[in-house]
């Protein structure tokens, strides 16, 4: 690349490195920029909807992935290209605030950039089309809010709040067994939520996954799952009425922080020094014991000698348990943790109905649950499945359905899916397309037209015939004058999404149509491209 | 014959690139030319971002100063447009892109006297003595606000922050975000308007309407050990304890070594460490803290401890959100808890910790003397915040200068315009060369109205003469006339419109293009000496590491 020639046509030297950068400018830029992102949401396309299709993923490292979530494809996809890779970002942003449509945000924001480009070659300036796409957004906005409906998420056994997460669920591989799923999403978000403030700690909820079994044998613990065994074969596996005692400090004589060493003259000191040493094992055995706790958690190992000792005290221990998992453990129980032996009181200790190792199986791999904890706050869900790839699979899909949950708790309003909102909100940016005098109507128009392409990839993906369903679903909105009219991908006979309960939260679609307007507008702003020549 | 066979003597080393005389002046304007035009088309309120890859990074900008920065520009006469860029960005924050615009044009007004001979410092004269009549008029000109209410203070600043925002990705929502600058930045010590005090968190995701204002500070939440979640997490007028200490069960001094003798003093170094650990958390707890901040780590006992005495802790706290917390809750750092005094802790009205997206932050809200204020940006992409935080920073500093300055000026191109007319004015007034120097200032100057109508997509020389002919009408009524972007004539009253800009802005502007160009033009000679390194350099490059792609198979 070079900016300028002097009178005998030799370049100046004016950028470092200037031979390998290249520019591009104008049109070529945009044109450049907006088929790279296109390329990017063609590939999520075939994935939206409750018929999409999955994706097969190999890492450098040859792990394989399978999965339908969009913020996941595209982070796996390893994208290197500047543009493309603001829509991966734009997925993931879509994954960390709502956790939920993290497919239809790209898919939305390539047919905006589809539409932008036909606008281009009409001659707009891309300013003014980013103009159109802001007003079309805040129609389309404002449209969706009087659309949607407040639901009631206690009535009826939190069934609505089941359903939701059955959409989320739906285009999942673990379709099947979404109501079985569904219902343990709500179960664990509703028992560690904060209904008051409206506020949920998902870091309470705790997703553990082992394969093996069927993805039936997903079941929700109202309490903790630890990975590890205890320490010694020969305690019990089983602990009723547990005390449990939370240590983090080791079954180890104390060790001063400060560098020492200990200098031993006599062989009475070495055998004094032995004697103590035992004695610290025999007095920490006893401290637990005196506390009347009947299991004790150590975030550290253990001496073999400790352990013999607990055995022959019979108190069951386990060691290693990770920091995470203490905290998790405390707030279960309602223990405290506790930092040193001097400190155990009764009153510190947790307590749950029953610790127990459980086995998978045939493996030998065993793990530790506590369940019926004093204080509810924390859960896990055990995720089962016959392949990692399935397990892993479904934990993403798990986690949407719980983010779905979690939104509806904050913001307890919704739109129905199956392209119905979408539809909806097309027809009435159409109408105030005719109302701009401007330049910008075009754009509106377009924007429009961008938002019909999300029900017509939803029909495609069914095997429906696109063009066809989503007129007669359109005709029938306008019709009838019910927003909630849609694709029918599953085929159930009806269009109207309140029957097929097809919910989507208000707050996620919002989210969706604003997010992928704001990137649009960013990759239209951009009019050159200085990079390394390789690009 | 023989004075043709001298040896030429050696002067510089070899490979040493030296050009000088006219041709090197002219040379050099060309070269700044070719840097301008990269940013011209980021002016004004129609201009384009510019996507500039460096290694695995990409930057999206419209802000002048930031592209030049990362075009990494070696001439070393196009550096100078780097170096304005950057000191108007330092001083004054906004119109990093007209500065570096106006300098480019007041050189190519200068070349073609350069060419026909006329000695540069004759044209560097002309355009200083230019450059004051403009300064004075230009104080003149400007309006000020300072006498005006409150209210209608707050609208100035408003209005200044919109113009800086105009031409940034912000640009539709840019009500919205100049109340949450100008209100950051009026919570501020008007005295001092200390930028530093106004942190910007970005948050990916969310709209970008979705960013608020905390009138105190806002941080993510810190590294945390087990037992954190049993901490409370909401206050009300806490105590708050800031530290510059280490809460963490270890030795006390890094070298210090102990020899114990006996095994029983063993068990006493043990109790010791522990009993100064305690003795420290004791001191905090005793004196009634309820959220202990410090800077460096706070320990898993130490949280623990906190937890079961329902006390919020977090360490690593980083240094400018700590100072921020000082200043907005009127607390004092501690290095030390020995004798540590409750009036040392600050307070605020309310504590909490929220989600923002995907992460956590404690928000620290309606502190009493609160001087700081945090603005938490929210948006799509990694690169649209950071662009956004650009541009907030520009809005930030546009505004904090109308806190102090308290003068305006019309934008748009029509304090240039007003300019450029009186100085060709006062040029015809002139004898001698300097007549023609002072026109062709005049001239550059109108390049900010013609580059904000081009980029507009509007016909810039139909724009020009319109506004040549309001300006040349005179009097208040076409003074403050400028290119209008929206309305169908081209021009407008962008006074009335309430397209302000600090006159400070463009004073800074004014005299540093000035200053630039008659840098450029008082150069006659680059001597350029070659790398050290070169040789090294080249090397590898000429041997490819992999062999010829025909010789495999």
């Amino acid at each position: 690349m070079s900016l300028a020639f002097d009178d005998y046509g030799r370049p100046y030297i004016i950028l470092r490195d200037q031979g390998q950068k290249k520019r591009m400018k104008g049109l070529e830029a945009y044109k450049s920029n907006i088929l790279a992102a296109k390329a990017v949401a063609n590939t999520l396309s075939s994935s939206l909807g409750p018929k999409g299709m999955d994706k097969m993923l190999v890492s450098p490292d040859g792990d394989v992935s399978v999965t339908n979530d969009g913020a996941t494809i595209v982070e796996k996809m390893e994208i290197q290209h500047p543009t493309a890779k603001l829509l991966v970002e734009l997925s993931q942003s879509q994954d960390a605030e709502i956790g939920d449509g993290t497919t239809g945000v790209v898919v939305l924001a390539g047919k905006l950039l589809e539409q932008a480009l036909t606008l281009l070659d009409k001659g707009i300036h891309p300013l003014k089309i980013s103009d159109g796409f802001d007003r079309a957004c805040d129609v389309a906005i404002k449209h969706l809010e009087t659309i949607s409906e407040e639901i009631d998420i206690q009535a009826n056994e939190h069934e609505a709040l089941i359903q939701a997460a059955c959409t989320a669920l739906g285009s999942k591989v673990v379709s099947k067994r979404k109501r079985e799923l569904g219902k343990i999403a709500v179960t664990a978000v509703l028992d560690v939520a904060d209904l008051a403030r409206r506020d949920v700690n998902l870091d309470l909820i705790k997703i553990q996954t082992k394969t093996g079994g069927s993805v039936e044998d997903t079941r929700l613990i109202s309490g903790i799952l630890i990975d590890k065994d205890m320490s010694h074969p020969q305690m019990p596996k089983e602990v009723k009425e547990a005390k449990i005692c939370l240590l983090t400090c080791p079954f180890e004589p104390p060790k001063p922080k400060t560098k020492h060493n200990i200098n031993i003259s006599s062989a009475e000191d070495y055998k004094k020094l032995y004697l103590q040493e035992q004695q610290y094992f025999v007095d920490m055995v006893k401290l637990v014991k005196d506390s009347g706790a009947n299991i004790a958690l150590c975030q550290w190992g253990f001496d073999d000698e400790a352990n013999h000792l607990l055995l022959q005290n019979e108190l069951p221990a386990v060691r290693w348990v990770s920091g995470t998992d203490v905290e998790l453990i405390a707030m279960a129980t309602g223990a405290r943790i506790i930092p040193r032996f001097q400190e155990i009181t009764p009153e510190k200790l947790g307590k749950a109905g029953s610790v127990k190792e459980v086995q998978f199986g045939t493996s030998n791999e065993r793990m530790l649950v506590i369940e019926n904890c004093q204080c509810t706050k924390a859960v896990t869900i055990l995720i089962r499945g016959g392949s990692q790839m399935i397990v892993d699979e479904a934990k993403r899909s798990i986690h949407d359905a719980i983010c779905v949950i979690r939104n509806l708790i904050k913001d307890n309003r919704i739109v129905y899916g199956g392209g119905s909102a979408e539809l909806a909100c097309a027809i009435q940016v159409l109408q105030y397309a005719d109302e701009v005098s401007s330049v910008e109507q075009y754009a509106i128009r377009s924007f429009a037209d961008a938002l019909e392409g999300i029900p017509c990839c939803l029909a495609d993906n069914c095997g429906l015939n696109p063009i066809t369903s989503v007129a007669q679903a359109k005709a029938r909105q306008l019709q009838e004058s019910n927003p909630r009219i849609g694709i029918d991908c599953m085929e159930l006979g009806t269009t109207d999404m309140k029957e097929q309960r097809i919910y989507e939260t208000l707050s996620s679609k919002k989210q969706q149509i604003q997010l992928a307007t704001q990137v649009v507008k960013m990759i239209l702003k951009i009019d050159d491209v200085i990079a390394p020549d390789d690009y | 014959m023989s004075q043709f066979l001298q040896p030429t003597i050696l002067l510089l080393r070899e490979g040493t690139d030296t050009s000088q005389g006219r041709a090197q002046i002219v040379s050099n304007i060309n070269a700044v030319q070719a840097v301008a035009d990269v940013v011209k088309s980021t002016l004004g309120p129609r201009g384009m971002d510019k996507m500039i890859q460096t290694g695995p990074k990409v930057t999206i900008s419209n802000d002048g100063a930031t592209i030049l920065n990362l075009l990494e520009v070696v001439h070393p006469a196009a550096r100078v447009l780097v170096d304005i860029a950057k000191s108007q960005d330092d001083e004054v924050g906004d119109g990093t892109t007209s500065t570096t615009l106006l300098a480019a044009e007041l050189l190519k007004e200068a070349k073609p006297f350069i060419e026909e001979g006329i000695h540069p410092q004759i044209v560097i004269q002309g355009y200083r003595k230019a450059l004051e009549l403009a300064l004075e008029k230009l104080e003149g000109f400007s309006i000020n606000i300072s006498r005006d209410s409150p209210q209608e203070k707050r609208d100035t600043l408003l209005k200044c922050a919109q113009t800086a925002l105009n031409s940034k990705l912000l640009a539709n929502t840019k009500q919205f975000f100049s109340e949450l600058v100008v209100s950051a930045v009026e919570k501020l010590d008007p005295n001092i308007l200390d930028r530093d005090l106004i942190g910007i968190k970005n948050v990916t995701g969310g709209s970008v309407t979705d960013s608020f204002l905390v009138d105190g500070v806002a941080f993510k939440k810190t590294f945390s050990y087990a037992g954190f979640e049993q901490q409370p997490k909401r206050f009300e007028n806490p105590k708050i304890c800031l530290l510059n200490l280490e809460l963490e069960l270890k030795s006390e001094k890094e070298n210090a070594e102990i020899r114990i003798e006996k095994p029983e003093e063993y068990q006493q170094i043990v109790d010791a460490e522990w009993a100064l650990i305690y003795e420290k958390l004791e001191i905090i707890v005793k004196a009634g803290a309820q959220i202990v901040l410090s800077k460096l780590p706070i320990g898993d006992l130490a949280t623990q401890y906190f937890a079961d005495r329902n006390i919020f802790c977090a360490g690593r706290v980083p240094q400018e959100d700590l100072l921020r917390v000082q200043k907005a809750t009127g607390g004092q750092v501690q290095t030390t808890v020995n004798g540590l005094n409750p009036e040392t802790f600050g307070t605020c009205g309310l504590f909490e910790e929220v989600q923002v997206g995907a992460e956590r932050y404690n928000l620290f809200k309606n502190c009493p003397q609160s001087r700081t204020a945090t603005i938490v940006l929210r948006g799509g992409a990694e690169q649209f915040i950071q662009e956004a935080e650009r541009s907030l920073n520009d809005a930030i500093m546009i505004v904090r200068r109308c806190f102090k300055a308290n003068k305006i000026v019309a934008g748009g191109g029509a304090i240039e315009l007003e300019l450029s007319r009186y100085l060709r004015h006062y040029a015809r007034s002139v004898t001698g060369k300097t007549q023609y120097i002072v026109n062709s200032y005049a001239k550059a100057l109108e390049v900010i109205p013609r580059t904000i109508a081009e980029n507009a997509g509007l016909n810039s020389i139909e724009i020009m003469n319109k506004l040549r002919q309001r300006h040349a009408q005179g009097g208040e009524e076409g003074r403050w006339y400028g290119v209008d972007i929206n309305g169908a004539s081209g021009v407008c009253d962008t006074h009335s419109s309430f397209v302000w800009e600090p006159s400070l802005v463009k004073r800074n502007a004014l005299c540093s293009a000035t200053e630039a160009a008659c840098a450029i033009l008082s150069i006659d000679e680059t001597v350029k000496n070659p790398k050290s390194d070169q040789d090294t350099k080249m090397k590898p490059k000429g041997q490819p590491g992999r062999p010829p792609m025909g010789m495999r198979r």
